[in-house]
C-alpha cells in the first residue's frame, strides 16, 4: 500500500508539471507556512484525526492500544521535523510502513488542520526545560514560599491554583510568563471580589463563583464566604492576579529551575 | 389500583364548583371555562375562535407564544409585585431523556402538554403534574442536528395536537389519548432537514417551519390541512430562478442557501397575514460563495393566511456572514407613534438592532442598537444596515460584536400593553469569526468556517432589557451573570419572569426591573416561562435543566 501511495504521488506531480504552467500544489505546500493555525483549525483537525487517523494512533494521538501506530504527542516525529514535513507525511504516507497518507487529492486545508492539531497535542511544546527540576522543587517549598499559596499533590495552601498537573497544561513559555507577569492571563476563578457591607465593612477574597444573585469567595484566612448581591452589600471585581511578579525576586537561573519543576508536574511522572 | 381508589366520587361531588361544572358539561360543551379540577377533567375542543380570542381565557395557554400576536403577556394578575415573594413549588416533572429542554407547554382546561427531548410529548394534570399519557416518537440514528435534540412545543386545534419531530416530520396526535392521527414527512432528514419548532394554527391549517441552516438546505414555510395532513401550500424562503429576487444569490448558491424557519411565527386575523422569521444564509461564515443580499434570509416574511403568497418582506441583515438568524418571535402590538396608532411589529434582532416595523406594509418605522454591536454605523432610512469595513469573517479571524449566538436569539421576548415595554434577553458578547472553504455535500454540515470567543464568558455583559418601542430606547435593564438563554413572560400582575443559564428562575418588577423573587433550581435553562390557572389558582411554569417546575402562591 505504501508503495502504491508513492507511485500515485509521482504520477500526480508529473501530471501537474506537464499540464500547466502553474506551480504544482505539492511544491507550494512544502514551501508555505501553515496558514490554518487557529483554535478553530485545531478543532477541525481533531475531528478529521479522529475519523481518519485514530484507528492506528489512538483517539488523542497518544498511540493506539492495540496497534502499532506511534504516539504523536511527544513533539518528535520519526519522518518529519517541520510543519511542511508533517504535511508531506500526512498527504503521501511513509513508504514500506502502515502509514498510508490521505492521498494526493486530499484538500490542502484539511491536511494543514491535521498538522495544527498534532502541534496542539504536543505535550512538550516549547522545548525542553533548561533548569533543574530538583532545585526548582526546593525553591518552591523552601525560600521561594510558593506553597504558601499553591498546592501540589495535597501539600501547600489554597490561595492560588493547584499545580499538581500544571506541566500537562502549560508550555514552558507560559510558565515563565506566569512567573514574571501573573496579570498576563487571570482566569475569572482567580479574580478578587471586594465586597462592602451596609456598615462600610470590607471583605475581600478570591472569586470562587458568581451568578445573577450571589457570589462566593475564599478570604485570606481560606474561609469560604457567601454573599447576596441584593442584601445590602455592594461589590467590585478586581480582575488582577493576587500573585506578585517574580522577575526581580528570583534570578533567571532560579526561574528556570522553577519552570523545570512546574513542567515536571504531571499526573504520571 | 390503590391510586385509582383514592379519587373517590364522593370527594368530587362534595365540591360545589365541581358539581356546577358537571351540570354545565351535561347541558352542552363547556367552552373557555376554568377547569373544575379534581376528578373532572373538562378538556373542551380548542376551536379557531378560541385561538383568536386566547387573551380572554388567560387560565389557558393555547399556543406556543400564548396568543396569535405573540406578546407572551397574560392577563392573570393573582400573582403580583406584592405577593410574588410568597411563590412556592407546587410540583415538578422530570424529563427522562437528557438533552436541551426548550419547551413551552400548553395548558387546555387543566391539562398540560409538555414536549420533551428528543421528539416526545406528555399530557399531565396541570394541578399535580401527574401524567395522563405520553407519545414517544420513533427516530432514526443518523439525524442531522446542529444544536441538540430538542423540541419547543405543540400546537392544538380541536382535540388534536401538532408536533414537529427531529426527523422532519409533522405528527398529529390525539390530545386525549396520545394516539397518532396522522404522520407526514415534511422533508428528507438525510438531506439535513429537521424540525424543532411549535407549529402555528391559522384557521384550519397547521403552519410550520423547518430547520437545517447549517446543512445547506433550502428553507420554506409549509401549511397542512389540520384534518388530513395534506399540504396546502409551501412558500420557499429562497425564491427560485423564475423570480427576480433569485438574482440576490450568486450563481447556484441559492440551492444550498439555508434561510430556515425554525421559530414559531405570529398571525394577524384582521390583516390575514402570517408573520415568520427566517434564518441565516448558508454557508454561514463564507459569504464569498453567495454574493448578493441573499433574499429572503435573515428576514421577516408577511404571507397571506390562505395561500402563503408573500405580501411583503423586510430583510434585517442583507448578506449575513455572522449567523445572525432573524429567528425571533414577531411581536405584534398597536402602539402610539407621533400621535397616531400604528399596527406595529416589534423586533429585537440577533444582529444587535431593535426595529419597529409597520406590520401592514413592512415599512421601517425606527430602529437602533439595543446591545453591543461593532459591525454597522447604524441603519439608513429604510432600516438597512450601514456596514463598517473589515467586519466580514476572514482567514485569520475578525473580531465582531455580537457573537454568532447573537445580541439575542430565539428566546421569546414579551410585551406588556400595561407598560408598553418590550422585554428582551440581551447579550453584549463578541467573537472571532473565521471563514473557510467548504464543499457542499448533501446531508453534511455546511458552514464555511466557525467562531471562537476570545475571553471567558465572565468578561461579557448580559441583561434583561426593557425597550420602548416608540423610540427604541432601553428604559431599564436587569444584569445577569454570566448570561441567559431563557425567554421572557410578562403578566398583568406587572411582573416579568425569566431565568438564567446558572439555574435561577426569577421575577422582576415590569416597570422598574427591580428583582422581586428568585429561586435557584440548579440546571441550565433553554426554555421560556408560561402561566395558567386552574380552579382560580394561578401558576407559573419554567423548565430548568431537565425538570419542569410549577409554582403558585400558598393556600
Amino acid at each position: 500500500m505504501g508503495t502504491r501511495c508513492g507511485i500515485r504521488w509521482t504520477a500526480v506531480a508529473l501530471l501537474a508539471a506537464l499540464t500547466s504552467g502553474a506551480a504544482p500544489v505539492v511544491t507550494v505546500a512544502q514551501d508555505t507556512e501553515n496558514p490554518y493555525i487557529s483554535r478553530l483549525d485545531v478543532r477541525a483537525g481533531r475531528q478529521l484525526f479522529q475519523a481518519r487517523c485514530s484507528t492506528c494512533h489512538g483517539l488523542n494521538a497518544a498511540g493506539g492500544n492495540e496497534s502499532t501506530g506511534p504516539d504523536l504527542t511527544t513533539g518528535r516525529f520519526r519522518h518529519a521535523d517541520s510543519d511542511a514535513g508533517l504535511f508531506r507525511v500526512i498527504r503521501d504516507g511513509v513508504r514500506s510502513t502502515a502509514m498510508l497518507g490521505l492521498g494526493a487529492d486530499a484538500d490542502e486545508q484539511s491536511i494543514w488542520q491535521l498538522v495544527t492539531y498534532l502541534r496542539s497535542v504536543d505535550v512538550t511544546a516549547g522545548g525542553t526545560p533548561t533548569g533543574s527540576a530538583a532545585a526548582g522543587r526546593q525553591l518552591f517549598t523552601g525560600t521561594g514560599g510558593c506553597d504558601r499559596c499553591h498546592m501540589v499533590n495535597g501539600q501547600g495552601q489554597r490561595l492560588g491554583p493547584d499545580l499538581s498537573t500544571v506541566g500537562e497544561r502549560r508550555a514552558l513559555a507560559e510558565l515563565e510568563t506566569a512567573l514574571v507577569n501573573p496579570d498576563a492571563e487571570v482566569l475569572p476563578r482567580w479574580w478578587t471580589m471586594k465586597a462592602t457591607g451596609p456598615d462600610g465593612q470590607v471583605v475581600e477574597g478570591l472569586r470562587m463563583d458568581e451568578d445573577t444573585f450571589t457570589f462566593r469567595i475564599m478570604d485570606a484566612d481560606q474561609q469560604l464566604r457567601a454573599f447576596s448581591k441584593y442584601g445590602g452589600w455592594t461589590w467590585e471585581r478586581v480582575q488582577r492576579s493576587t500573585m506578585p511578579g517574580y522577575a526581580d525576586t528570583f534570578t533567571a537561573a532560579e526561574r528556570n529551575d522553577l519552570v523545570a519543576y512546574l513542567f515536571s508536574l504531571r499526573s504520571e511522572p | 389500583m390503590t391510586l385509582t381508589l383514592l379519587r373517590t366520587p364522593t370527594r368530587i361531588l362534595s365540591r360545589p364548583v365541581a358539581a356546577l361544572a358537571a351540570l354545565a358539561a351535561a347541558a352542552g360543551p363547556v367552552v373557555a371555562q376554568p377547569s373544575p379540577g379534581e376528578g373532572l377533567a373538562v378538556f373542551s375542543p380548542v376551536t379557531w375562535e378560541r385561538l383568536v380570542d386566547a387573551a380572554n381565557e388567560p387560565h389557558n395557554w393555547l399556543m406556543y407564544n400564548g396568543t396569535l400576536d405573540s406578546q407572551r403577556f397574560s392577563r392573570l394578575d393573582q400573582i403580583d409585585s406584592a405577593n410574588v415573594g410568597q411563590l412556592e413549588l407546587k410540583w415538578a416533572h422530570h424529563i427522562p431523556q437528557l438533552d436541551r429542554a426548550e419547551t413551552t407547554p400548553l395548558v387546555v382546561d387543566g391539562v398540560m402538554f409538555i414536549t420533551e427531548s428528543p421528539s416526545n410529548v406528555v399530557a399531565v394534570d396541570a394541578v399535580t403534574g401527574r401524567p395522563f399519557w405520553r407519545y414517544d416518537h420513533p427516530l432514526p440514528d443518523d439525524l442531522r442536528l446542529c444544536c441538540g435534540r430538542n423540541n419547543r412545543g405543540v400546537a392544538i386545534l380541536g382535540e388534536t395536537l401538532y408536533m414537529s419531530t427531529l426527523d422532519a416530520h409533522l405528527v398529529a396526535i390525539d390530545g386525549r389519548s396520545g394516539s397518532v392521527v396522522w404522520n407526514r414527512e415534511v422533508a428528507d432528514y438525510r438531506s439535513g432537514y429537521s424540525k424543532t419548532e411549535a407549529p402555528l394554527i391559522v384557521k384550519d391549517q397547521v403552519v410550520t417551519g423547518i430547520a437545517g441552516g447549517e446543512y445547506g438546505i433550502r428553507g420554506f414555510l409549509d401549511s397542512y390541512d389540520a384534518d388530513t395532513g395534506e399540504r396546502l401550500w409551501r412558500t420557499d424562503t429562497i425564491p427560485g430562478p423564475d423570480h427576480p429576487d433569485n438574482r440576490s444569490w450568486a450563481g447556484d448558491s441559492w440551492r444550498t442557501g439555508g434561510a430556515p424557519t425554525w421559530i414559531t411565527g405570529s398571525y394577524d386575523p384582521e390583516l390575514n397575514l402570517v408573520y415568520w422569521g427566517t434564518g441565516n444564509p448558508g454557508p454561514d461564515w463564507n459569504g464569498a460563495v453567495r454574493r448578493g443580499d441573499n433574499l429572503y434570509s435573515d428576514s421577516v416574511l408577511a404571507l397571506n393566511g390562505d395561500t402563503g403568497e408573500m405580501a411583503w418582506y423586510f430583510q434585517f441583515t442583507p448578506h449575513d456572514e455572522h449567523d445572525w438568524d432573524a429567528i425571533q418571535v414577531p411581536v405584534l402590538a398597536d402602539i402610539e407613534l407621533d400621535g397616531e396608532t400604528r399596527k406595529a411589529m416589534l423586533w429585537a434582532n440577533r444582529n444587535g438592532f431593535y426595529y419597529t416595523l409597520d406590520r401592514e406594509t413592512g415599512e421601517f418605522l425606527l430602529g437602533k442598537p439595543f446591545a453591543k454591536q461593532t459591525w454597522a454605523e447604524g441603519l439608513d432610512g429604510n432600516g438597512r444596515p450601514i456596514r463598517r469595513p473589515n467586519t466580514a469573517p476572514s482567514q485569520e479571524g475578525t473580531l465582531v460584536s455580537p457573537m454568532a449566538g447573537g445580541a439575542t436569539n430565539w428566546w421569546s421576548p414579551a410585551y406588556s400593553p400595561r407598560t408598553n415595554l418590550l422585554y428582551v434577553n440581551a447579550f453584549d458578547g463578541e467573537a472571532i469569526f473565521f471563514s473557510r472553504d467548504e464543499d457542499y455535500q448533501e446531508g453534511d454540515n455546511f458552514t464555511g468556517g466557525g467562531t471562537e470567543t476570545p475571553l471567558p464568558i465572565e468578561h461579557y455583559h448580559s441583561a434583561i432589557r426593557a425597550i420602548d418601542p416608540t423610540t427604541g430606547d432601553v428604559r431599564w435593564e436587569f444584569p445577569i451573570t454570566p448570561r441567559s438563554r431563557a425567554g421572557v413572560l410578562a403578566t398583568a400582575g406587572d411582573l416579568v419572569f425569566s431565568a438564567s443559564i446558572d439555574g435561577y428562575f426569577y421575577a422582576l418588577d415590569a416597570r422598574t426591573g427591580a428583582p422581586l423573587w428568585h429561586i435557584s433550581l440548579g440546571g441550565p435553562v433553554h426554555a421560556q416561562p408560561m402561566t395558567y390557572a386552574v380552579n382560580g389558582q394561578q401558576y407559573v411554569t419554567m423548565t430548568i435543566g431537565n425538570t419542569l417546575y410549577t409554582f403558585g402562591l400558598g393556600d
